[in-house]
C-alpha cells in the first residue's frame, strides 16, 4: 500500500475519496462543500469528481441537512452529511436525538439508519463563542448514537472509514485545532481502525492520563517535556468507550488523570471516572482528577485560558503521584 | 368511441371508488373500536383519526405499491387503503409480542416497511425532512416512485416544514407535502397556527400550493392524483392543504370541550362517511344494501380481529434493550443484567 504524508484535513479527503470510489451509496451534503470544498477544505475536488449528484451544497438548514441524510439512510443510501462547526448543530438536535439515534429501535429493527454525522469541533482557532465549543457529551447522552473523535491523521482516515461502513449512525467529531496540525504518512488506500478501541500513545508506569481529540498532542508534549512515567490512553471512540484498555492501564499505575477541553460538569471525564471507581476502586493508589475546560462559554481573545495546558496537566499529575 | 371509453373507466373506477368506502369504514369502525377499548383501560392511548378517512384515503388511491409514505400518527386510513393488515395497527396498539416495533412505541405510532410506510415519530413535522432525503434517494436512483408526506395543520409552524420545503423546491424533488389540515393543533385553531392560507405557503418556494376538499374522497383523489403525477414526472413537488375536520379529541387524554363546541358530529352532512356514501349512491355505484353490507363486514372484521390481537401476549422483556444498535454495546449489556 502506497503512503504520502498528510496533514488530517488531506487524510480525510483521502478517505472520503476513497469511499466514494468504491461505493455509489456514499453522498455528501452540507453548507458550501461542493464549489468550494468544505470551509475548512475537507471535501476539496470532491464535487469535481464525482459530481453534483454526490456531492450537495445544501442550502444553510443544519436540521434539513441532517433530516434529509437520515431519510437518505433510511432508503438504503450512506450519506455523509457535515456540519460546518459543531456549534451550529443544535437547530438539528431533534433531529439527531429523535429520528436518527432512534430509527432501528423504533421500526423494530425493520428500518436503519447507517450515516456518518461529520463536524469541527474544539477550541484554538479563535473561533470564539461559536466557532469553539466541545459538545461531545449532548451526543454521548444519547443510546443510539456511536461517537468517535480522532487525534491524528492516520486514526482520522481509518476511523471515518470504520464509521461509513458500519450499520449505525455516528456522529464524527473532528478536532479542528489539529486539522493542519502535524503531517503522518497515511496510506492512499482504504483501511480500516476499529471503532470501540482506544489506543495507548505512550507507555508507562507512574500514572495513567486519559485523554481524546485535540488535548491528546497536548498531553503527549507535557509528558516527553516532562520525562514523566505515564501511560497515555488516546480513546479515539467514547460511545461505546473501550474499557477494558482503560481498565487495564489503571491496574497497573493505580493513579489516573483525565483530560478534556470540553467543560467539566456533565463532561464526559466524570463518566470515566464513574466507571473507574465503579469496577476498580480497589486498584487506585489516589483519587481521580480531571483537567478540562472551565464551566463558562469560550472567549475569543483570552482562549488560551480556558484550553487545558502543560502546567496544569503537570499540576494534576503531580497531585495525583503525591498521593498516598 | 368516447362512450366506449366512459364506460370502461366506469368499469374500473366503481371498484376503486367502492374499496376506497370501505377502508374508510373499516377506519372509523377501528377507530371507535380502539377508543371504546382505551375507555375500558384495554387500550393505553390512542389518537383518533376520525374525520380524516376520505383526505388519507384520497391520496392513498393515488399511490402506486413502491411509493413511500412518511407519514404521521393518524394516517390509519390511509395505512389500511394501502394494504397494511389491520392486525399490524391492533398490534402496534396493542404493543404485544407481534407489534413490528416490538411494543416499544406508545399507540399510533405504526411501522410498516412492507407497505412502504415509514415508523412514525412523535416530534411534529421532523417527518418532512426525512422525506426530502428519501425522495433524493428515489431521485438518485432513477425510480420513477414518489414520497408523500402528511402532517397536521400545527406542523406548518415549525422550522422543519420550512427546511423539508425548501430542500425539495431546491432540489425538484418527487415530493408531495400533504397538510392534513383538521383545523386543530390540540387546543390551537388554525387560524391561531398562521394567519395566511396553508396552500399560499407554497409560494414561499417556489412550488404550487393547492386547497382540497379532504371531505370529500374523489376530489381528494383527483387533485393528489395530479401532484402525484408531476412529482413522477420530474415536475418537482406540490403542497396540498387538505381541509378535512378532527372529529375527535386530539388523543385519548384530550378534552375538547375546554377549547371548542363546533363538533362535526359523526352521522351528520359534514362527516366525510356520509359525504362518500353520497358520492357513491349519486354515481349509482352502490346502494343502501351494499353500504350496509360493507358496514357490516367491517364491524366483523374488526371485532374478531381485536380479540384475537388482544389475546396476544406481550412482548419478552428482553426486546426491550434491543436494537438499540446493531449489536448490544457492552455498556447496556452490563445494565440489562442488572435489569432482567
Amino acid at each position: 500500500m502506497t503512503s504520502k504524508t498528510m496533514n488530517m484535513v488531506q487524510a480525510l479527503n483521502s478517505g472520503l475519496d476513497n469511499l466514494m470510489a468504491v461505493d455509489d451509496r456514499i453522498i455528501l451534503l452540507g453548507e458550501d462543500i461542493g464549489t468550494d470544498g468544505g470551509v475548512f477544505r475537507v471535501t476539496d475536488g470532491l464535487l469535481s469528481k464525482y459530481g453534483p449528484e454526490r456531492v450537495l451544497d445544501t442550502p444553510l438548514v443544519e436540521v434539513g441537512i441532517v433530516g434529509m441524510a437520515i431519510g437518505m439512510a433510511v432508503q438504503g443510501l450512506r450519506p455523509i452529511p457535515e456540519i460546518q462547526f459543531q456549534d451550529f448543530i443544535y437547530t438539528a438536535m431533534d433531529q439527531i436525538i429523535n429520528q436518527m439515534a432512534k430509527i432501528r429501535y423504533r421500526s423494530g429493527g425493520e428500518y436503519e439508519c447507517p450515516m456518518v454525522l461529520r463536524t469541527p469541533y474544539g477550541a484554538g482557532v479563535k473561533g470564539g463563542l461559536y466557532h469553539s465549543q466541545s459538545g461531545e457529551s449532548y451526543f454521548a447522552h444519547t443510546a443510539g448514537l456511536t461517537v468517535v473523535t480522532p487525534s491524528n491523521p492516520y486514526d482520522a482516515k481509518g476511523l471515518l472509514i470504520s464509521a461509513s461502513q458500519g450499520e449505525d449512525p455516528v456522529i464524527f467529531l473532528e478536532p479542528k485545532r489539529l486539522y493542519r496540525a502535524s503531517k503522518q504518512e497515511v496510506p492512499e488506500d482504504i483501511y480500516k481502525i476499529p471503532i470501540g478501541k482506544a489506543e495507548v500513545v505512550q507507555s508507562g508506569d507512574d500514572v495513567t492520563i486519559i485523554t481524546y481529540g485535540a488535548m491528546v498532542p497536548t498531553v503527549l508534549d507535557t509528558v516527553k517535556k516532562n520525562n514523566l512515567n505515564a501511560e497515555v490512553l488516546d480513546l479515539r471512540t467514547l460511545v461505546p468507550v473501550d474499557k477494558d484498555a482503560i481498565m487495564h492501564s489503571v491496574q497497573k499505575t493505580g493513579r489516573v488523570v483525565i483530560v478534556h477541553e470540553a467543560p467539566r460538569t456533565g463532561g464526559f471525564g466524570g463518566e470515566i471516572s464513574a466507571m473507574i471507581t465503579e469496577r476498580g476502586i480497589d486498584f487506585l493508589y489516589a483519587p481521580i482528577l480531571r483537567v478540562t475546560g472551565p464551566d463558562s462559554p469560550i472567549p475569543y481573545r483570552m482562549e488560551e485560558y480556558y484550553i487545558p495546558n502543560e502546567r496544569r496537566i503537570l499540576n494534576a499529575v503531580r497531585k495525583v503521584l503525591e498521593s498516598a | 368511441m368516447e362512450q366506449q371509453q366512459k364506460k370502461e373507466s366506469k368499469q374500473s373506477e366503481k371498484p376503486q371508488y367502492i374499496r376506497a368506502y370501505a377502508a374508510m369504514v373499516l377506519s372509523r369502525t377501528l377507530d371507535k373500536k380502539i377508543v371504546s377499548a382505551q375507555r375500558q383501560g384495554r387500550v393505553g392511548f390512542y389518537t383518533p383519526t376520525m374525520g380524516q378517512e376520505a383526505l388519507q384515503v384520497g391520496v392513498s388511491m393515488a399511490l402506486e405499491k413502491e411509493d413511500l409514505v412518511y407519514g404521521y400518527y393518524r394516517d390509519v386510513p390511509m395505512m389500511l387503503h394501502r394494504g397494511v393488515p389491520i392486525e399490524t395497527i391492533i398490534n402496534q396498539i396493542m404493543g404485544n409480542s407481534a407489534d413490528t416495533a416490538k411494543g416499544r412505541q406508545m399507540p399510533s405510532h405504526y411501522t410498516s416497511k412492507a407497505l412502504h410506510f415509514m415508523s412514525v415519530q412523535s416530534p411534529v413535522a421532523s417527518n418532512l425532512p426525512l422525506a426530502a432525503g428519501a425522495a433524493y434517494a428515489i431521485k438518485y436512483r432513477q425510480k420513477k416512485n414518489v414520497v408523500v408526506t402528511t402532517f397536521g395543520d400545527g406542523a406548518t409552524s415549525t422550522p422543519d416544514f420550512h427546511a423539508g420545503m425548501n430542500l425539495a423546491a431546491v432540489f425538484k424533488l418527487p415530493l408531495v407535502f400533504v397538510c392534513e389540515n383538521n383545523g386543530w393543533a390540540i387546543s390551537l385553531p388554525v387560524e391561531r397556527q398562521t394567519p395566511v392560507e396553508i396552500s399560499l405557503k407554497a409560494s414561499a418556494y417556489g412550488m404550487p400550493g393547492v386547497k382540497a376538499d379532504g371531505m370529500n374522497f374523489i376530489e381528494m383523489y383527483k387533485v393528489a392524483r395530479a401532484a402525484i403525477q408531476d412529482a413522477r414526472a420530474g415536475k418537482g413537488p406540490t403542497l396540498i392543504d387538505a381541509l378535512s375536520y378532527r372529529m375527535g379529541p386530539h388523543s385519548t387524554s384530550d378534552d375538547p370541550t375546554k377549547y371548542r363546541k363546533d363538533d362535526v358530529k359523526e352521522g351528520s352532512e359534514k362527516d366525510p362517511l356520509v359525504i362518500g356514501e353520497k358520492l357513491l349512491v349519486s354515481m349509482d355505484y352502490a346502494d343502501d344494501k351494499l353500504l350496509e353490507k360493507i358496514r357490516n363486514e367491517a364491524v366483523k372484521t374488526v371485532d374478531e380481529k381485536f380479540d384475537a390481537c388482544e389475546k396476544i401476549p406481550p412482548p419478552e422483556p428482553i426486546t426491550a434493550f434491543q436494537d438499540v444498535y446493531k449489536n448490544m454495546t457492552w455498556m447496556l449489556e452490563e445494565e440489562v443484567k442488572d435489569i432482567l
